[in-house]
């Protein structure tokens, strides 16, 4: 799960941890963005290019290992985020879910982390 | 059953580490990684020490090198993959934050 | 607890109940965890103590009382709300609380029932 947003330093550290697991052929089956997590999902996102890119980092993971990404969409609409508008401002990356796909994926899973 | 708890804030900003500490039983598992490598400096590490083995208390070395913080001697520094691999040998992980 | 095996879920609330969003945030994902009738059980720790206290006025700040829920929580099958004492000692509170059904643990005890969770939240 992770709840930091994509301009924190905090979510370098996420991504770190799962691109490392990743690497030691860990399966992970899921994240799940929560809280200020959602705001990876804004496709409007724009954080200059000498910065972390947060966004192209879960992309890259996303495809090189197809990793899910699952949006809270209950967080996302609370800030601004919307899939029932024409264009949805939602990065098609992500998939549009609920806590309840955190349920099924907290029961599939191992171990479950908060990041 | 043993834990693994990742603190990841300053206790001179928040009481997350003092809470941590709180429920720490021997046999858990410590790492310090993003603000909390400040910890290694506070003296409530001292605290955490005398609930834990001391290979059971780590810090992410680049976390601390990242900040000019100097790894006490008894404290382990680990690599990502390492804590990865902690994640396994704890049978759950709580996330101080 | 149900018959099939599920894992065993905790979530710790550390956090005062209005000025941040952690509160309303776990109350949700506890809620939606009971309703999938996963075993979930409620740690309230620091700053979360004050959320289970009596006589509260969240109206008069504009702040929707989320609290009221928490008597549902039976509702929900979470049946297990576990309360650190010494944090409430810290902050000079006793346990009157809005809520029925809480244990009192001390930090020895507190600590050793999280650990027997299988999967830990805390907000």
């Amino acid at each position: 799960m992770i709840t930091t947003p994509p301009y924190s330093n905090l979510t370098a550290t996420a991504l770190d941890y799962v691109e490392s697991a990743l690497k030691a052929g860990f399966e992970v089956i899921g994240i799940f963005f929560y809280q200020e997590g959602v705001l990876h999902a804004d496709s409007n996102l724009s954080i200059a290019s000498d910065e972390f890119q947060a966004v192209a980092k879960w992309q890259q993971l996303h495809q090189q290992y197809q990793l899910p990404l699952h949006l809270c969409i209950t967080a996302a609409e609370k800030r601004g985020l919307r899939d029932d508008i024409t264009p949805t401002n939602i990065n098609p990356l992500f998939t549009v879910s609920g806590l309840g796909e955190l349920v099924e994926l907290t029961d599939k899973a191992d171990r479950v982390i908060q990041l | 059953m043993s834990i693994l708890h990742l603190v990841r804030s300053s206790q001179f900003n928040s009481s997350d580490f003092l809470q941590c500490i709180g429920v720490l039983t021997p046999g858990d598992q410590l790492v310090l990684l993003d603000d909390a490598c400040y910890n290694l400096h506070h003296p409530l590490l001292i605290a955490a020490q005398e609930k834990l083995f001391p290979q059971k208390i780590a810090v992410v070395t680049s976390h601390a090198q990242a900040r000019a913080v100097t790894l006490p001697e008894t404290i382990t520094g680990i690599s990502m993959t390492e804590l990865v691999h902690l994640t396994f040998n704890n049978d759950s992980v709580v996330t101080w934050q | 607890m149900t018959e099939k095996q599920n894992k065993t879920v905790a979530i710790i609330n550390s956090q005062a109940p209005f000025s941040s969003p952690g509160g309303k945030d776990a109350l949700d994902t506890a809620l939606i965890f009971g309703s999938y009738e996963q075993n979930i059980a409620l740690f309230f720790m620091g700053d979360g103590v004050y959320q289970l206290i009596d006589k509260q006025n969240p109206e008069l700040i504009n702040q929707k009382n989320y609290l009221k829920t928490f008597s549902a929580f039976e509702f929900y099958d979470i049946e297990q709300v576990y309360v650190c004492a010494q944090s409430l000692k810290d902050r000079g509170l006793t346990d009157k609380f809005h809520i029925e059904n809480t244990t009192l643990l001390e930090p020895a005890q507190f600590a050793q029932t999280l650990a027997g969770f299988q999967v830990i939240f805390r907000f």
